[in-house]
């Protein structure tokens, strides 16, 4: 079986861009992650890891919405793909499967 | 409120961020910036865009969008592919090719030289800088039916009464042609060259280029002499001849004070040398005619800027009716410079065309021509279609929409209209001397001039859309599922377009054969028609210098060296039409008789015998055997009716006051005066009485004509010292005649020619289509047992058809315009039905020709070929 690349920080960009739903774009996926992380995310960062998600099929992304304060200039709203979708929820099966896994001993000592 | 980032950051982004996605970066930190200022303010929202611009520089990144371009139709790949295939296409089909060219590059040559042509006539006189202010006067008179009538010439006090007494006028001058005097320099003598007699004021009208020579203006005063480039060659053997002196008569010396270059072609002015109109007046020869009743001079004015032509025609109407001081003359109207040349017909006093018909004529031949031509490329294009359909149906299944399938073939008809257009500006350069020589002109091709090459590109690209269009939409619309389902068919329609242009073609051919043999019927009609006269071995001499003082001596001498068989003495030459009077009267008058225009003649003796006119009653005028003949007639046949004589013998006709009368002495067949498309009017010939200009020379016929020349000129030299013998043949001036008829026949004939030529160059492309289409039809029908006469048949009569539907649509139309023309002519022929018959033999000889070629080819395939192939 083909292997979904997806590393810890694309994930979080994916699933932030499926939580804001048609609002995505760069400066919403930016201040969202840094309100539910609480760590500070630089904007390139998320922007190259928009871009690479592009890239892999897993993001859509169509232009509009331009503003004043954005100096006329359009949004790239992303939107997650069929394929997007698919790799989201395989590595949440691959996580939950691997929790599943894990001997309950263990989980109590982690505090869980 | 806005905040704005450092702007060295922006212009680093703008330059190299990554262009496919600078839009959304610089948009998304520019809000970000905002909302850093708002929360951590200015110097940490500097410091966070900073960073954040310089983690985003890609200045290597590529423009991906840049990879997959639009197509856009006329972007530099795209023009070099259409160049490419269009030239494939026309090295693959080099026979379609071939025709294309060639069709298209005579149409384009023929249609250039008629373009150039009618230029030339356009730009007449419109070289002159005045050329919006100048005017001609002409009266308006009404003849005794009631009918006005213009007159070009005024009288000759006209002009300076006008410019005395009103203030409108700039500028006069009055223009008196004459050939008769002898020009001399350094002992140099030449006759017969067109001079114009001027007033001063000539140059501030009309803008001759002058060579040489100091200000225009002052050109003429009462010493001074202009003349051309060539008149200066041929008298001193230079240009370079300011201040020379030239003698006029061999009396009256002039200094040149100007060298004109040689007169354009496109002016109504012929001259070679210009006089001041003082001199007429010196000469004292009867030239100067100060009466107002007397018509004989063209007047022009230049009138002042802005002035209002209706009401200075309306200032001027009654001006010689009031210095004539009668009621029942003359009034007057100016005419414009531009209408001169091309509207110089008038008929009930007003201008009703002239020159301005032809030239419309000719454009629609040249345009008719062009488009025969593109039909062609129109014909061929659609015919290949078939062949081309898959073609277009691979490049639409790959994408190309319309417009690029559009612009591919349009880019074919440009290709093959600018080979041909090359081919086109070669053969005007080669065919343009015999061009000139037929229409009797100069023309040149301005190469240097800008706005010329300006022409022919327009021309070109015209030519292009107009060839290229029909095929270019017709092809491009195929529907590519059709094309690939073998469903693709040829319209079925009842007229396909490919018909009517063929139609179009042909009708268009054979309504200039038509044209052509009408023309030409007419001519003959004219030639032999019965002359009255003799025309062989007649030479007119005009009387110049001492011929009239002489005329006793010389005609004896003429006589007795046996070069001459009889002599006489005329009023006007055979071939003019001659002076016309009206009034005479005679016993048994009718008013509406005495109304008729005579035309007059005269004669001292001998005209019978000189003309070789027949004489049906009566005897010749002879003032050497009668001493009162001065004031005896001829009549002709038709005079004798006109004026009801039973008896002409002897019969008395009066001037108007009744002072004068003249006996009839004889009567003699009718003869043609002037034009031979004329009828032959009531014809008077005066005794001595009246005056005499020429004379008419009968030579000896049983000598060679050379020796009498020769003879002659060595009496003329002898009683005319000072002139040269200038003499013209009778049978050439009337053969002269014919001139304008013959130069429309040569070219309504050259461009039925090139019609029928470029027409049946597409009927050879398309029969070879049709051929190539039905092989296998006809393979079969070979199995089958057709015969190849069967087979030819089948294929030619399609063709026949069509031209048959042109021949029907055309035969109406070309009588009908043919019909117009003769209506100009009062004799002329008749236009026959064998005229039809004929074009019709010619026209389907012509296509049948054309197409058997190909028919015979494909109907003598054998079929195990034809049906083995593919």
């Amino acid at each position: 079986m083909k292997r979904t690349f997806l590393g810890e920080f694309e994930e979080i960009v994916l699933l932030t861009v499926a939580i804001l739903g048609e609002e995505a774009y760069g400066v919403t996926v930016t201040q969202e992650l840094e309100q539910k992380t609480g760590r500070s995310v630089g904007f390139s960062t998320v922007h190259t890891t928009l871009q690479r998600l592009e890239e892999k099929g897993f993001l859509a992304s169509q232009m509009g919405g331009a503003t004043a304060e954005r100096g006329g200039r359009r949004k790239r709203f992303f939107t997650v793909t069929a394929a997007g979708r698919k790799a989201l929820v395989e590595v949440k099966q691959v996580r939950e499967e691997l929790w599943g896994a894990l001997p309950p001993q263990t989980l109590q000592l982690m505090g869980g | 409120m806005q905040h704005t980032p450092p702007r060295w950051v922006r212009t680093l982004l703008r330059w190299w961020a990554d262009p496919n996605t600078s839009e959304e970066v610089e948009g998304d930190l520019l809000e970000l910036y905002n909302y850093w200022v708002g929360t951590f303010g200015q110097r940490s929202a500097n410091w966070k865009y900073t960073l954040n611009a310089l983690k985003l520089l890609r200045p290597f990144a590529k423009d991906k969008r840049s990879q997959y371009p639009t197509t856009y139709l006329y972007s530099p790949t795209m023009l070099r592919n259409y160049f490419k295939i269009a030239w494939r296409n026309l090295v693959a089909g080099k026979g379609i090719s071939f025709i294309n060219i060639t069709g298209l590059a005579i149409g384009m040559a023929g249609t250039c030289l008629i373009a150039l042509w009618l230029q030339n006539e356009v730009s007449f006189d419109t070289f002159h800088t005045n050329k919006d202010r100048i005017y001609q006067v002409y009266g308006l008179a009404a003849n005794v039916d009631g009918e006005a009538y213009a007159i070009p010439v005024t009288s000759q006090p006209l002009g300076p009464t006008l410019k005395k007494e009103y203030p409108e006028v700039e500028a006069f001058a009055r223009v008196k042609g004459t050939n008769s005097f002898l020009i001399t320099a350094n002992d140099k003598s030449i006759s017969g060259v067109e001079g114009n007699i001027v007033d001063p004021d000539f140059f501030q009208l009309f803008s001759f280029p002058l060579l040489q020579g100091g200000e225009m203006k002052q050109l003429v005063h009462p010493n001074s002499i202009v003349i051309t480039e060539k008149l200066a060659k041929k008298l001193f053997g230079t240009k370079e001849v300011l201040n020379k002196t030239v003698k006029i008569d061999a009396s009256d010396n002039f200094t040149v004070t100007g060298v004109l270059k040689d007169l354009p072609s496109n002016t109504d002015f012929h001259f070679e040398y210009l006089l001041p109109w003082d001199y007429l007046k010196k000469r004292g020869d009867g030239s100067i005619n100060e009466s107002w009743l007397s018509n004989n001079t063209p007047t022009y004015l230049l009138l002042k800027p802005n002035t209002n032509v209706a009401a200075f025609d309306a200032k001027i109407k009654d001006l010689t009716r009031r210095y004539a001081g009668r009621n029942d003359v003359w009034t007057h109207f100016v005419f414009p410079l531009d209408r001169w040349h091309l509207y110089d017909e008038f008929k009930n006093g007003q201008s009703v065309g002239g020159r301005i018909d032809m030239v419309r004529m000719f454009g629609l031949i040249a345009a008719f021509i062009l488009l025969i031509a593109c039909i062609n490329f129109m014909n061929l294009s659609t015919a290949r279609s078939e062949k081309r359909a898959k073609e277009v149906g691979i490049r639409k299944a790959v994408g190309a929409g319309k417009g690029l399938l559009v612009g591919q073939f349009m880019m074919e008809a440009f290709m093959t209209a600018g080979i041909a257009g090359v081919l086109a500006l070669l053969i005007v350069q080669l065919a343009l001397p015999s061009f000139n020589t037929l229409i009797n002109t100069e023309l040149i091709i301005p190469y240097s001039n800008v706005s010329y090459w300006v022409w022919v590109l327009a021309f070109l690209v015209f030519t292009s859309l107009l060839a290229g269009s029909y095929p270019a939409f017709y092809l491009s619309s195929f529907n590519p599922i059709g094309i690939f389902k073998k469903q693709f068919k040829k319209s079925q329609a009842a007229v396909s377009p490919r018909k009517l242009l063929v139609v179009t073609q042909f009708t268009f051919a054979i309504l200039l054969i038509i044209s052509t043999l009408v023309v030409r019927n007419q001519i003959q009609h004219a030639q032999n028609r019965a002359m009255g006269y003799s025309k062989n071995n007649l030479i007119h001499v005009p009387f110049v210098g001492d011929i009239d003082k002489n005329y006793a001596l010389l005609k004896q001498e003429l006589l007795r060296s046996g070069s001459a068989a009889s002599v006489t003495k005329t009023m006007n030459r055979l071939t003019e039409s001659g002076s016309r009077t009206w009034g005479l009267r005679w016993a048994g008058e009718a008013p509406k008789d005495t109304n008729t225009a005579l035309t007059l003649f005269s004669a001292d003796a001998d005209f019978v015998k000189t003309a070789g006119l027949q004489l049906v009653e009566g005897r010749d005028i002879d003032i050497t055997k009668y001493p009162t003949d001065s004031f005896s007639v001829l009549l002709n046949e038709t005079a004798v009716k006109l004026m009801g004589f039973q008896n002409p013998i002897g019969q008395l006709l009066f001037s108007k006051s009744g002072k004068t009368q003249w006996r009839v002495v004889g009567v003699v067949k009718d003869y043609l005066t002037g034009s031979p498309y004329e009828e032959i009017p009531p014809t008077v010939i005066e005794g001595p009485g009246a005056w005499f200009n020429t004379m008419h020379i009968k030579l000896n016929p049983n000598r060679p004509t050379a020796d009498n020349l020769a003879t002659a000129e060595q009496i003329f030299k002898k009683f005319n010292a000072a002139y040269p013998f200038d003499y013209q043949f009778i049978d050439q001036e009337y053969a002269s005649q014919f001139e304008n008829e013959q130069r429309l026949k040569t070219l309504s004939g050259l461009f039925a020619v090139l019609a029928i030529f470029i027409s049946c160059l597409g009927l050879f492309g398309l029969a070879s289509f049709v051929a190539e289409q039905r092989t296998k039809e006809i393979g079969i029908r070979k199995v089958l047992g057709a015969s190849v006469p069967n087979l030819w048949g089948l294929l030619s009569k399609e063709f026949i058809g069509l031209v048959m539907v042109s021949l029907v649509i055309a035969s109406p139309v070309a009588y009908y315009f043919a019909n117009g023309w003769l209506q100009q002519y009062s004799y002329r022929t008749e236009i026959s039905l064998w005229v039809f018959v004929f074009t019709a033999i010619l026209a389907v000889g012509i296509t049948l020709l054309t197409v058997s070629y190909q028919a015979m080819k494909a109907a003598m395939v054998n079929p195990v070929k034809s049906l083995k192939s593919e």
